[in-house]
Protein backbone atom coordinates (compact mmCIF):
# COMPACT_ATOMS: atom_id res chain seq x y z
CA UNK A 1 0.00 0.00 0.00
CA UNK A 2 1.52 3.29 -1.06
CA UNK A 3 0.63 6.96 -1.02
CA UNK A 4 0.18 6.69 -4.76
CA UNK A 5 -2.50 4.03 -4.31
CA UNK A 6 -4.34 6.21 -1.79
CA UNK A 7 -4.12 9.10 -4.25
CA UNK A 8 -5.62 6.99 -7.03
CA UNK A 9 -8.63 6.09 -4.87
CA UNK A 10 -8.95 9.65 -3.65
CA UNK A 11 -8.95 10.94 -7.24
CA UNK A 12 -11.74 8.50 -8.08
CA UNK A 13 -13.88 9.52 -5.07
CA UNK A 14 -13.37 13.22 -5.74
CA UNK A 15 -14.51 12.88 -9.32
CA UNK A 16 -17.34 10.47 -8.76
CA UNK A 17 -18.93 10.60 -5.31
CA UNK A 18 -21.44 13.22 -4.27
CA UNK A 19 -21.71 11.91 -0.69
CA UNK A 20 -18.44 13.56 0.30
CA UNK A 21 -19.94 16.97 -0.52
CA UNK A 22 -23.16 16.99 1.50
CA UNK A 23 -24.21 20.29 3.00
CA UNK A 24 -22.67 20.47 6.45
CA UNK A 25 -19.52 19.17 8.14
CA UNK A 26 -21.47 16.62 10.22
CA UNK A 27 -23.23 15.23 7.14
CA UNK A 28 -19.90 14.84 5.37
CA UNK A 29 -18.29 13.19 8.40
CA UNK A 30 -21.24 10.81 8.80
CA UNK A 31 -21.11 9.79 5.14
CA UNK A 32 -17.33 9.40 5.04
CA UNK A 33 -17.33 7.29 8.24
CA UNK A 34 -20.24 5.11 7.18
CA UNK A 35 -19.32 4.57 3.54
CA UNK A 36 -15.59 3.99 4.03
CA UNK A 37 -16.27 1.54 6.85
CA UNK A 38 -18.84 -0.36 4.74
CA UNK A 39 -16.54 -0.32 1.71
CA UNK A 40 -13.72 -1.74 3.86
CA UNK A 41 -16.02 -4.57 4.96
CA UNK A 42 -16.94 -5.28 1.35
CA UNK A 43 -13.29 -5.34 0.27
CA UNK A 44 -12.62 -7.81 3.08
CA UNK A 45 -15.39 -9.99 1.71
CA UNK A 46 -17.53 -9.44 4.81
CA UNK A 47 -21.27 -8.90 4.78
CA UNK A 48 -21.91 -5.32 5.96
CA UNK A 49 -24.75 -4.28 8.29
CA UNK A 50 -27.98 -3.63 6.42
CA UNK A 51 -30.61 -3.25 9.14
CA UNK A 52 -31.02 0.47 9.76
CA UNK A 53 -31.99 2.78 6.87
CA UNK A 54 -28.68 4.68 7.13
CA UNK A 55 -26.73 1.37 6.98
CA UNK A 56 -28.52 0.50 3.76
CA UNK A 57 -27.73 3.93 2.36
CA UNK A 58 -24.03 3.49 3.23
CA UNK A 59 -24.16 0.06 1.62
CA UNK A 60 -25.68 1.45 -1.59
CA UNK A 61 -22.95 4.07 -1.97
CA UNK A 62 -20.14 1.75 -0.81
CA UNK A 63 -21.16 -1.09 -3.11
CA UNK A 64 -21.18 1.14 -6.21
CA UNK A 65 -17.77 2.49 -5.25
CA UNK A 66 -16.17 -0.89 -4.49
CA UNK A 67 -17.47 -2.48 -7.70
CA UNK A 68 -15.95 0.41 -9.64
CA UNK A 69 -12.65 0.38 -7.74
CA UNK A 70 -12.16 -3.31 -8.50
CA UNK A 71 -12.51 -2.61 -12.22
CA UNK A 72 -10.46 0.57 -12.35
CA UNK A 73 -7.74 -0.48 -9.91
CA UNK A 74 -7.46 -4.29 -10.16
CA UNK A 75 -4.35 -4.25 -7.92
CA UNK A 76 -6.77 -3.77 -5.02
CA UNK A 77 -7.81 -7.43 -5.34
CA UNK A 78 -4.25 -8.58 -4.61
CA UNK A 79 -3.77 -6.58 -1.41
CA UNK A 80 -3.39 -8.32 1.96
CA UNK A 81 -6.36 -7.64 4.29
CA UNK A 82 -4.24 -5.46 6.59
CA UNK A 83 -3.12 -3.42 3.61
CA UNK A 84 -6.75 -2.93 2.55
CA UNK A 85 -7.53 -1.59 6.02
CA UNK A 86 -4.58 0.80 5.85
CA UNK A 87 -5.48 1.88 2.35
CA UNK A 88 -9.06 2.73 3.30
CA UNK A 89 -7.92 4.50 6.48
CA UNK A 90 -5.57 6.59 4.35
CA UNK A 91 -8.38 7.38 1.93
CA UNK A 92 -10.68 8.37 4.77
CA UNK A 93 -8.19 10.72 6.35
CA UNK A 94 -7.52 12.37 2.99
CA UNK A 95 -11.24 12.83 2.39
CA UNK A 96 -11.79 14.37 5.82
CA UNK A 97 -8.87 16.70 5.23
CA UNK A 98 -10.10 17.76 1.80
CA UNK A 99 -13.83 18.10 2.38
CA UNK A 100 -13.99 19.14 6.04
CA UNK A 101 -10.76 20.21 7.76
CA UNK A 102 -9.29 22.28 4.95
CA UNK A 103 -12.47 23.04 3.05
CA UNK A 104 -12.87 26.73 2.24
CA UNK A 105 -16.66 26.34 2.11
CA UNK A 106 -17.98 28.99 4.47
CA UNK A 107 -21.37 27.31 4.92
CA UNK A 108 -19.97 24.04 6.21
CA UNK A 109 -20.37 24.82 9.89
CA UNK A 110 -23.71 26.66 9.80
CA UNK A 111 -25.90 25.22 12.54
CA UNK A 112 -29.04 25.14 10.39
CA UNK A 113 -29.76 23.85 6.92
CA UNK B 1 -2.99 29.70 -10.89
CA UNK B 2 -4.95 31.74 -8.39
CA UNK B 3 -8.16 33.58 -9.03
CA UNK B 4 -8.43 35.53 -12.27
CA UNK B 5 -9.10 39.24 -12.78
CA UNK B 6 -10.39 39.59 -16.33
CA UNK B 7 -9.50 42.78 -18.14
CA UNK B 8 -13.18 43.77 -18.44
CA UNK B 9 -13.32 43.71 -14.63
CA UNK B 10 -10.46 46.14 -14.07
CA UNK B 11 -12.85 48.66 -12.50
CA UNK B 12 -14.54 46.06 -10.28
CA UNK B 13 -11.53 44.15 -8.96
CA UNK B 14 -13.74 42.39 -6.38
CA UNK B 15 -14.79 40.09 -9.24
CA UNK B 16 -11.41 38.38 -9.03
CA UNK B 17 -12.67 36.40 -6.03
CA UNK B 18 -15.41 34.88 -8.19
CA UNK B 19 -13.43 33.53 -11.17
CA UNK B 20 -11.07 30.59 -10.95
CA UNK B 21 -8.88 28.93 -13.58
CA UNK B 22 -7.97 25.41 -12.51
CA UNK B 23 -4.46 24.13 -13.10
CA UNK B 24 -3.02 20.67 -12.49
CA UNK B 25 -2.10 19.98 -8.92
CA UNK B 26 -4.56 22.45 -7.41
CA UNK B 27 -7.87 21.76 -5.77
CA UNK B 28 -10.66 23.49 -3.86
CA UNK B 29 -8.56 23.65 -0.66
CA UNK B 30 -6.34 26.13 -2.46
CA UNK B 31 -8.94 28.28 -4.17
CA UNK B 32 -12.72 28.32 -4.03
CA UNK B 33 -14.72 31.08 -5.73
CA UNK B 34 -16.80 33.27 -3.45
CA UNK B 35 -20.44 32.50 -4.22
CA UNK B 36 -23.99 32.99 -2.93
CA UNK B 37 -22.74 36.48 -2.15
CA UNK B 38 -24.24 39.85 -2.98
CA UNK B 39 -23.81 40.90 -6.58
CA UNK B 40 -21.06 43.50 -6.86
CA UNK B 41 -22.26 46.97 -7.90
CA UNK B 42 -21.09 47.59 -11.43
CA UNK B 43 -21.53 44.04 -12.62
CA UNK B 44 -24.48 43.24 -14.87
CA UNK B 45 -25.66 40.10 -13.13
CA UNK B 46 -27.71 37.43 -14.87
CA UNK B 47 -29.44 36.39 -11.66
CA UNK B 48 -33.15 36.19 -10.92
CA UNK B 49 -34.89 37.34 -7.77
CA UNK B 50 -35.50 35.33 -4.60
CA UNK B 51 -39.26 35.12 -5.25
CA UNK B 52 -38.50 33.66 -8.67
CA UNK B 53 -36.46 30.87 -7.05
CA UNK B 54 -39.49 29.79 -5.04
CA UNK B 55 -42.17 30.20 -7.70
CA UNK B 56 -40.57 29.58 -11.08
CA UNK B 57 -38.24 26.81 -9.99
CA UNK B 58 -40.21 24.80 -7.42
CA UNK B 59 -43.82 25.80 -6.64
CA UNK B 60 -44.96 26.59 -10.16
CA UNK B 61 -44.12 23.09 -11.33
CA UNK B 62 -47.00 21.47 -9.41
CA UNK B 63 -49.81 20.20 -11.58
CA UNK B 64 -52.77 20.79 -9.30
CA UNK B 65 -52.00 24.02 -7.50
CA UNK B 66 -52.99 27.63 -8.10
CA UNK B 67 -49.94 29.88 -7.81
CA UNK B 68 -51.31 33.15 -6.42
CA UNK B 69 -48.71 35.87 -6.76
CA UNK B 70 -49.48 38.76 -4.47
CA UNK B 71 -47.91 41.67 -6.29
CA UNK B 72 -47.93 43.62 -9.54
CA UNK B 73 -48.60 41.80 -12.78
CA UNK B 74 -44.93 41.76 -13.81
CA UNK B 75 -43.85 39.49 -10.97
CA UNK B 76 -46.41 36.94 -12.16
CA UNK B 77 -45.78 37.23 -15.86
CA UNK B 78 -42.00 37.07 -15.49
CA UNK B 79 -42.21 33.78 -13.61
CA UNK B 80 -44.78 32.10 -15.83
CA UNK B 81 -44.30 30.04 -18.95
CA UNK B 82 -40.58 30.70 -19.23
CA UNK B 83 -39.70 27.17 -18.16
CA UNK B 84 -40.99 24.09 -19.89
CA UNK B 85 -42.23 21.72 -17.21
CA UNK B 86 -45.22 19.90 -18.66
CA UNK B 87 -47.59 17.73 -16.63
CA UNK B 88 -49.59 14.62 -17.40
CA UNK B 89 -52.89 16.43 -16.74
CA UNK B 90 -52.72 18.81 -19.66
CA UNK B 91 -50.15 21.29 -18.38
CA UNK B 92 -52.44 23.11 -15.95
CA UNK B 93 -49.45 24.90 -14.43
CA UNK B 94 -48.33 26.33 -17.76
CA UNK B 95 -51.73 27.34 -19.06
CA UNK B 96 -52.69 29.75 -16.31
CA UNK B 97 -51.12 32.59 -14.39
CA UNK B 98 -52.61 34.18 -11.28
CA UNK B 99 -51.85 37.57 -9.79
CA UNK B 100 -53.48 39.99 -7.38
CA UNK B 101 -52.43 42.69 -9.88
CA UNK B 102 -51.53 45.27 -7.24
CA UNK B 103 -51.87 48.86 -8.36
CA UNK B 104 -50.92 52.15 -6.70
CA UNK B 105 -54.09 52.49 -4.60
CA UNK B 106 -53.62 48.97 -3.17
CA UNK B 107 -50.05 49.79 -2.30
CA UNK B 108 -51.21 52.96 -0.54
CA UNK B 109 -54.18 51.43 1.30
CA UNK B 110 -52.92 47.86 1.77
CA UNK B 111 -53.50 44.73 -0.29
CA UNK B 112 -54.86 42.15 2.15
CA UNK B 113 -58.50 42.61 1.12
CA UNK B 114 -57.49 42.37 -2.51
CA UNK B 115 -55.58 39.17 -1.79
CA UNK B 116 -58.58 37.61 -0.05
CA UNK B 117 -60.82 38.55 -2.97
CA UNK B 118 -58.33 37.16 -5.49
CA UNK B 119 -57.97 33.85 -3.64
CA UNK B 120 -61.73 33.38 -3.53
CA UNK B 121 -62.12 34.42 -7.16
CA UNK B 122 -59.48 31.92 -8.25
CA UNK B 123 -61.07 29.04 -6.35
CA UNK B 124 -64.53 30.03 -7.68
CA UNK B 125 -63.26 30.16 -11.25
CA UNK B 126 -61.54 26.77 -10.92
CA UNK B 127 -63.84 24.70 -8.77
CA UNK B 128 -61.87 21.49 -9.37
CA UNK B 129 -58.70 22.96 -7.91
CA UNK B 130 -58.45 22.91 -4.12
CA UNK B 131 -54.80 23.72 -3.50
CA UNK B 132 -52.93 27.01 -3.66
CA UNK B 133 -49.56 28.57 -2.92
CA UNK B 134 -49.59 32.30 -2.12
CA UNK B 135 -46.37 34.25 -2.62
CA UNK B 136 -45.45 37.72 -1.40
CA UNK B 137 -43.38 39.92 -3.70
CA UNK B 138 -41.28 43.04 -3.05
CA UNK B 139 -44.12 45.58 -3.03
CA UNK B 140 -46.51 43.57 -0.85
CA UNK B 141 -43.76 42.62 1.59
CA UNK B 142 -42.64 46.25 1.84
CA UNK B 143 -46.12 47.50 2.73
CA UNK B 144 -46.35 44.78 5.36
CA UNK B 145 -49.28 42.75 4.01
CA UNK B 146 -49.72 39.83 6.40
CA UNK B 147 -50.70 37.00 4.09
CA UNK B 148 -50.90 34.12 6.56
CA UNK B 149 -54.02 35.35 8.45
CA UNK B 150 -55.71 36.05 5.12
CA UNK B 151 -55.07 32.47 3.98
CA UNK B 152 -56.20 31.07 7.34
CA UNK B 153 -59.46 33.00 7.03
CA UNK B 154 -60.11 31.62 3.54
CA UNK B 155 -59.28 28.08 4.72
CA UNK B 156 -61.72 28.41 7.63
CA UNK B 157 -64.46 29.53 5.23
CA UNK B 158 -63.60 26.89 2.62
CA UNK B 159 -62.78 23.72 4.51
CA UNK B 160 -61.98 21.74 1.36
CA UNK B 161 -59.07 23.97 0.33
CA UNK B 162 -55.49 24.03 1.56
CA UNK B 163 -53.12 26.97 1.11
CA UNK B 164 -49.37 27.25 1.62
CA UNK B 165 -47.66 30.61 1.94
CA UNK B 166 -44.19 31.57 0.73
CA UNK B 167 -42.94 34.83 2.17
CA UNK B 168 -39.85 35.41 0.09
CA UNK B 169 -39.96 38.73 -1.75
CA UNK B 170 -37.44 39.37 -4.51
CA UNK B 171 -35.12 41.32 -2.24
CA UNK B 172 -34.98 38.61 0.47
CA UNK B 173 -31.71 37.13 -0.78
CA UNK B 174 -28.86 37.55 -3.24
CA UNK B 175 -30.37 35.32 -5.93
CA UNK B 176 -32.98 32.68 -6.72
CA UNK B 177 -31.25 30.47 -4.20
CA UNK B 178 -32.97 32.16 -1.25
CA UNK B 179 -36.36 31.31 -2.70
CA UNK B 180 -35.45 27.63 -2.93
CA UNK B 181 -34.44 27.72 0.71
CA UNK B 182 -37.54 29.50 2.00
CA UNK B 183 -39.92 27.18 0.14
CA UNK B 184 -38.04 24.02 1.26
CA UNK B 185 -37.94 24.95 4.93
CA UNK B 186 -41.49 26.33 4.96
CA UNK B 187 -42.87 23.17 3.38
CA UNK B 188 -41.15 20.74 5.77
CA UNK B 189 -42.22 22.79 8.79
CA UNK B 190 -45.82 23.41 7.78
CA UNK B 191 -46.98 20.73 5.36
CA UNK B 192 -44.95 17.51 5.55
CA UNK B 193 -46.69 15.05 7.86
CA UNK B 194 -50.16 16.53 7.44
CA UNK B 195 -51.42 13.72 5.20
CA UNK B 196 -50.85 10.00 4.59
CA UNK B 197 -51.28 8.13 1.34
CA UNK B 198 -51.88 4.54 0.44
CA UNK B 199 -48.67 2.52 0.30
CA UNK B 200 -48.67 0.12 -2.63
CA UNK B 201 -45.10 -1.20 -2.66
CA UNK B 202 -42.49 -2.53 -0.24
CA UNK B 203 -40.12 0.01 -1.76
CA UNK B 204 -40.92 3.70 -1.38
CA UNK B 205 -38.95 6.85 -2.09
CA UNK B 206 -39.25 10.56 -2.68
CA UNK B 207 -37.60 11.83 -5.84
CA UNK B 208 -36.29 15.27 -4.94
CA UNK B 209 -34.93 18.06 -7.13
CA UNK B 210 -36.21 17.20 -10.59
CA UNK B 211 -38.73 19.50 -12.21
CA UNK B 212 -39.96 17.50 -15.20
CA UNK B 213 -38.19 19.76 -17.67
CA UNK B 214 -39.64 18.62 -21.00
CA UNK B 215 -40.67 15.36 -19.41
CA UNK B 216 -37.61 14.35 -17.32
CA UNK B 217 -39.77 13.15 -14.43
CA UNK B 218 -42.10 11.21 -16.68
CA UNK B 219 -39.18 9.51 -18.39
CA UNK B 220 -37.58 8.48 -15.07
CA UNK B 221 -40.97 7.38 -13.73
CA UNK B 222 -40.93 4.57 -16.32
CA UNK B 223 -37.79 3.26 -14.62
CA UNK B 224 -39.29 3.40 -11.11
CA UNK B 225 -42.43 1.65 -12.37
CA UNK B 226 -40.36 -1.12 -13.94
CA UNK B 227 -38.39 -1.50 -10.72
CA UNK B 228 -41.58 -1.66 -8.64
CA UNK B 229 -40.66 1.38 -6.55
CA UNK B 230 -43.49 3.63 -5.38
CA UNK B 231 -42.58 7.29 -5.61
CA UNK B 232 -44.38 8.89 -2.66
CA UNK B 233 -43.72 12.39 -3.94
CA UNK B 234 -41.90 14.16 -6.70
CA UNK B 235 -40.34 17.37 -5.43
CA UNK B 236 -41.74 18.80 -7.66
CA UNK B 237 -41.76 17.57 -11.30
CA UNK B 238 -45.25 16.52 -12.42
CA UNK B 239 -46.00 16.51 -8.68
CA UNK B 240 -49.07 17.19 -6.60
CA UNK B 241 -49.48 19.31 -3.51
CA UNK B 242 -50.96 16.46 -1.45
CA UNK B 243 -48.22 13.96 -2.37
CA UNK B 244 -45.71 16.43 -0.99
CA UNK B 245 -47.59 16.46 2.33
CA UNK B 246 -46.83 12.71 2.58
CA UNK B 247 -43.05 12.91 2.15
CA UNK B 248 -42.52 11.48 5.66
CA UNK B 249 -43.79 8.09 4.45
CA UNK B 250 -40.84 7.36 2.13
CA UNK B 251 -37.99 5.01 3.06
CA UNK B 252 -35.45 6.87 0.96
CA UNK B 253 -34.90 10.37 -0.40
CA UNK B 254 -33.22 10.35 -3.78
CA UNK B 255 -31.82 13.78 -4.58
CA UNK B 256 -30.95 15.03 -8.04
CA UNK B 257 -30.78 18.82 -7.65
CA UNK B 258 -29.02 19.27 -4.33
CA UNK B 259 -28.96 23.04 -4.67
CA UNK B 260 -32.67 23.78 -5.00
CA UNK B 261 -33.88 20.90 -2.88
CA UNK B 262 -31.09 19.61 -0.65
CA UNK B 263 -32.58 21.49 2.31
CA UNK B 264 -35.76 19.43 2.44
CA UNK B 265 -33.79 16.18 2.06
CA UNK B 266 -31.54 17.23 4.95
CA UNK B 267 -34.55 18.07 7.11
CA UNK B 268 -36.29 14.80 6.23
CA UNK B 269 -33.17 13.01 7.43
CA UNK B 270 -32.96 15.10 10.59
CA UNK B 271 -36.65 15.08 11.49
CA UNK B 272 -37.78 11.68 10.18
CA UNK B 273 -34.56 9.65 9.85
CA UNK B 274 -35.01 9.12 6.10
CA UNK B 275 -31.58 8.74 4.41
CA UNK B 276 -30.53 11.11 1.63
CA UNK B 277 -28.99 9.52 -1.45
CA UNK B 278 -27.61 11.95 -4.03
CA UNK B 279 -27.43 10.81 -7.64
CA UNK B 280 -26.81 12.30 -11.09
CA UNK B 281 -29.67 11.65 -13.50
CA UNK B 282 -27.97 13.04 -16.61
CA UNK B 283 -25.56 10.73 -18.47
CA UNK B 284 -25.39 6.99 -19.15
CA UNK B 285 -22.78 6.04 -16.64
CA UNK B 286 -24.26 8.26 -13.91
CA UNK B 287 -27.84 7.08 -14.52
CA UNK B 288 -26.76 3.45 -14.35
CA UNK B 289 -24.88 4.16 -11.14
CA UNK B 290 -27.91 5.95 -9.65
CA UNK B 291 -30.21 3.02 -10.48
CA UNK B 292 -27.69 0.57 -9.00
CA UNK B 293 -27.50 2.55 -5.76
CA UNK B 294 -31.27 2.83 -5.38
CA UNK B 295 -31.68 -0.89 -6.07
CA UNK B 296 -28.87 -1.78 -3.64
CA UNK B 297 -30.67 0.22 -0.95
CA UNK B 298 -33.85 -1.79 -1.50
CA UNK B 299 -32.09 -5.12 -2.13
CA UNK B 300 -33.47 -5.44 -5.67
CA UNK B 301 -30.15 -5.37 -7.54
CA UNK B 302 -31.29 -7.91 -10.17
CA UNK B 303 -34.16 -5.71 -11.30
CA UNK B 304 -31.77 -2.78 -11.63
CA UNK B 305 -29.27 -4.74 -13.74
CA UNK B 306 -32.05 -5.94 -16.06
CA UNK B 307 -33.29 -2.38 -16.55
CA UNK B 308 -29.80 -1.03 -17.21
CA UNK B 309 -29.09 -3.84 -19.71
CA UNK B 310 -32.34 -3.13 -21.59
CA UNK B 311 -31.83 0.61 -21.74
CA UNK B 312 -28.16 0.33 -22.67
CA UNK B 313 -28.95 -2.07 -25.51
CA UNK B 314 -31.59 0.32 -26.77
CA UNK B 315 -29.78 3.64 -26.51
CA UNK B 316 -26.01 3.08 -26.33
CA UNK B 317 -25.49 2.61 -30.09
CA UNK B 318 -27.22 5.93 -30.69
CA UNK B 319 -25.15 7.65 -28.03
CA UNK B 320 -21.98 6.22 -29.57
CA UNK B 321 -22.97 7.51 -33.01
CA UNK B 322 -23.06 11.03 -31.58
CA UNK B 323 -19.93 10.49 -29.49
CA UNK B 324 -18.00 9.62 -32.61
CA UNK B 325 -19.01 12.98 -34.10
CA UNK B 326 -18.72 15.12 -30.98
CA UNK B 327 -15.33 14.00 -29.76
CA UNK B 328 -13.17 16.97 -28.90
CA UNK B 329 -15.98 19.56 -29.15
CA UNK B 330 -15.53 22.41 -26.68
CA UNK B 331 -18.49 23.24 -24.50
CA UNK B 332 -19.27 26.05 -22.08
CA UNK B 333 -21.98 25.59 -19.44
CA UNK B 334 -23.53 28.78 -18.08
CA UNK B 335 -26.54 27.76 -16.04
CA UNK B 336 -27.81 27.98 -12.46
CA UNK B 337 -25.32 25.91 -10.52
CA UNK B 338 -25.79 22.12 -10.23
CA UNK B 339 -25.82 21.40 -13.95
CA UNK B 340 -22.16 22.40 -13.99
CA UNK B 341 -21.16 19.45 -11.82
CA UNK B 342 -23.88 17.13 -13.13
CA UNK B 343 -22.77 17.62 -16.73
CA UNK B 344 -19.04 18.31 -16.90
CA UNK B 345 -17.94 14.71 -16.41
CA UNK B 346 -20.92 13.07 -18.09
CA UNK B 347 -20.42 14.91 -21.38
CA UNK B 348 -16.71 14.21 -21.14
CA UNK B 349 -17.05 10.48 -20.40
CA UNK B 350 -20.16 9.68 -22.44
CA UNK B 351 -19.62 12.04 -25.40
CA UNK B 352 -15.92 12.92 -25.47
CA UNK B 353 -16.73 16.62 -25.08
CA UNK B 354 -14.35 19.00 -23.34
CA UNK B 355 -15.94 21.53 -20.99
CA UNK B 356 -13.84 24.68 -21.14
CA UNK B 357 -15.77 27.22 -19.05
CA UNK B 358 -18.58 27.07 -16.52
CA UNK B 359 -20.54 29.83 -14.88
CA UNK B 360 -23.12 29.55 -12.11
CA UNK B 361 -25.80 32.11 -11.29
CA UNK B 362 -26.79 30.94 -7.84
CA UNK B 363 -24.54 28.03 -6.88
CA UNK B 364 -23.02 27.98 -3.40
CA UNK B 365 -19.45 27.03 -2.51
CA UNK B 366 -20.60 23.42 -2.13
CA UNK B 367 -21.41 23.47 -5.85
CA UNK B 368 -17.97 24.84 -6.66
CA UNK B 369 -16.32 22.15 -4.53
CA UNK B 370 -18.17 19.55 -6.58
CA UNK B 371 -17.47 21.07 -9.97
CA UNK B 372 -13.78 21.82 -9.32
CA UNK B 373 -13.36 18.19 -8.18
CA UNK B 374 -15.00 16.91 -11.34
CA UNK B 375 -13.95 19.47 -13.93
CA UNK B 376 -10.76 19.70 -15.94
CA UNK B 377 -7.64 21.78 -15.48
CA UNK B 378 -7.52 24.70 -17.93
CA UNK B 379 -11.24 25.31 -17.39
CA UNK B 380 -12.72 28.54 -15.99
CA UNK B 381 -15.11 28.32 -13.03
CA UNK B 382 -17.16 31.50 -12.62
CA UNK B 383 -19.66 32.67 -10.04
CA UNK B 384 -22.41 35.10 -11.08
CA UNK B 385 -20.79 35.82 -14.45
CA UNK B 386 -21.72 38.98 -16.31
CA UNK B 387 -22.10 39.74 -19.97
CA UNK B 388 -18.70 41.36 -20.54
CA UNK B 389 -17.00 38.49 -18.77
CA UNK B 390 -18.79 36.07 -21.07
CA UNK B 391 -17.40 37.90 -24.13
CA UNK B 392 -13.89 37.78 -22.72
CA UNK B 393 -14.12 34.13 -21.68
CA UNK B 394 -15.40 33.20 -25.14
CA UNK B 395 -12.29 34.79 -26.63
CA UNK B 396 -10.10 32.88 -24.20
CA UNK B 397 -11.60 29.41 -24.54
CA UNK B 398 -13.30 29.47 -27.97
CA UNK B 399 -16.26 27.17 -27.26
CA UNK B 400 -18.03 25.29 -30.08
CA UNK B 401 -21.34 25.28 -28.18
CA UNK B 402 -22.73 26.99 -25.10
CA UNK B 403 -25.36 25.48 -22.81
CA UNK B 404 -27.19 28.42 -21.26
CA UNK B 405 -30.56 30.18 -21.04
CA UNK B 406 -32.34 32.00 -23.86
CA UNK B 407 -31.18 35.46 -22.77
CA UNK B 408 -27.47 34.67 -22.87
CA UNK B 409 -28.24 32.36 -25.77
CA UNK B 410 -29.39 35.30 -27.88
CA UNK B 411 -26.20 37.11 -26.97
CA UNK B 412 -23.91 34.32 -28.10
CA UNK B 413 -25.94 33.73 -31.26
CA UNK B 414 -24.85 37.20 -32.34
CA UNK B 415 -21.29 35.96 -32.11
CA UNK B 416 -22.35 33.04 -34.33
CA UNK B 417 -21.74 30.51 -31.59
CA UNK B 418 -24.53 27.96 -31.24
CA UNK B 419 -26.31 27.66 -27.94
CA UNK B 420 -28.45 24.90 -26.48
CA UNK B 421 -31.02 25.80 -23.84
CA UNK B 422 -29.41 24.52 -20.68
CA UNK B 423 -32.40 25.38 -18.50
CA UNK B 424 -35.52 24.40 -20.46
CA UNK B 425 -33.68 22.25 -23.07
CA UNK B 426 -34.03 22.40 -26.85
CA UNK B 427 -35.68 19.03 -27.45
CA UNK B 428 -35.69 17.15 -24.18
CA UNK B 429 -36.08 15.34 -21.90
CA UNK B 430 -32.34 15.09 -21.22
CA UNK B 431 -32.37 12.86 -18.13
CA UNK B 432 -31.97 9.10 -18.20
CA UNK B 433 -30.54 7.00 -21.03
CA UNK B 434 -32.91 8.16 -23.77
CA UNK B 435 -32.64 11.71 -22.48
CA UNK B 436 -28.88 11.82 -22.81
CA UNK B 437 -29.18 10.76 -26.44
CA UNK B 438 -31.52 13.74 -26.87
CA UNK B 439 -28.89 16.00 -25.32
CA UNK B 440 -26.26 14.49 -27.62
CA UNK B 441 -28.49 15.04 -30.66
CA UNK B 442 -29.15 18.70 -29.77
CA UNK B 443 -25.44 19.24 -29.15
CA UNK B 444 -24.52 17.61 -32.45
CA UNK B 445 -27.13 19.62 -34.33
CA UNK B 446 -25.85 22.81 -32.73
CA UNK B 447 -22.15 22.17 -33.29
CA UNK B 448 -22.56 21.03 -36.89
CA UNK B 449 -25.29 23.43 -37.92
CA UNK B 450 -24.01 25.35 -40.96
CA UNK B 451 -26.51 28.17 -40.56
CA UNK B 452 -24.57 30.15 -37.98
CA UNK B 453 -21.48 30.21 -40.17
CA UNK B 454 -23.60 31.25 -43.14
CA UNK B 455 -25.15 33.99 -41.04
CA UNK B 456 -21.68 35.35 -40.39
CA UNK B 457 -21.04 35.74 -44.10
CA UNK B 458 -21.56 39.24 -45.42
CA UNK B 459 -21.16 39.71 -49.15
CA UNK B 460 -21.04 43.49 -48.78
CA UNK B 461 -17.43 43.23 -47.57
CA UNK B 462 -15.80 46.58 -46.84
CA UNK B 463 -18.82 48.60 -47.93
CA UNK B 464 -20.66 47.74 -44.74
CA UNK B 465 -20.70 50.41 -42.03
CA UNK B 466 -19.65 48.72 -38.82
CA UNK B 467 -21.06 50.00 -35.53
CA UNK B 468 -19.13 49.37 -32.37
CA UNK B 469 -20.50 46.69 -30.09
CA UNK B 470 -21.00 47.59 -26.44
CA UNK B 471 -18.35 45.09 -25.44
CA UNK B 472 -15.62 46.60 -27.61
S1 LIG C 1 -40.75 43.17 -7.87
FE1 LIG C 1 -39.48 41.87 -6.54
S2 LIG C 1 -40.58 39.91 -6.48
FE2 LIG C 1 -41.39 41.04 -8.24
S3 LIG C 1 -40.15 40.32 -9.97
FE3 LIG C 1 -39.20 42.22 -9.18
S4 LIG C 1 -37.61 41.52 -7.73
FE4 LIG C 1 -39.02 39.78 -8.09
Amino acid sequence: MSQQQIDQLFGYVQERCLWQFHSRSWDRQENIDGIISTATDLLHGQQPKKHAPMDRMFYADAKAMVDDLKVRFPWILDLEPTRVTELMAGLKSKLVDQTITQSLNRELHDKLY
Amino acid sequence: MPMVLLSCDKDIPEREKHIYLKVDGEDSRDFLPVSNAQTIPGTLSERGCAFCGAKLVIGGVLKDTIQMIHGPMGCAYDTWHTKRYPTDNGHFNMKYVWSTDMKESHIVFGGEKRLEKSINEAFDEMPDIKRMIVYTTCPTALIGDDIKPVCKKVMSERPDVDIFTVECPGFAGVSQSKGHHVLNIGWINEKVGTLEKNITSDYTMNFIGDFNIQGDTQLLQQYWDRLGIQVISHFTGNGTYDDLRCMQQAQLNVVNCARSSGYIANELKKQYGIPRLDIDSWGFSYMAEGIRKICAFFGIEDRGEALIADETAKWKPKLDWYKERLKGARMAIWTGGPRLWHWTKSVEDDLGIQVVAMSSKFGHQEDFEKVIARGQAGTYYIDDGNELEFFEIIDLVKPDVIFTGPRVGELVKKLHIPYVNGHGYHNGPYMGFEGFVNLARDTYNAVHNPLLKLAATDIRGGQRKVFLEAAE
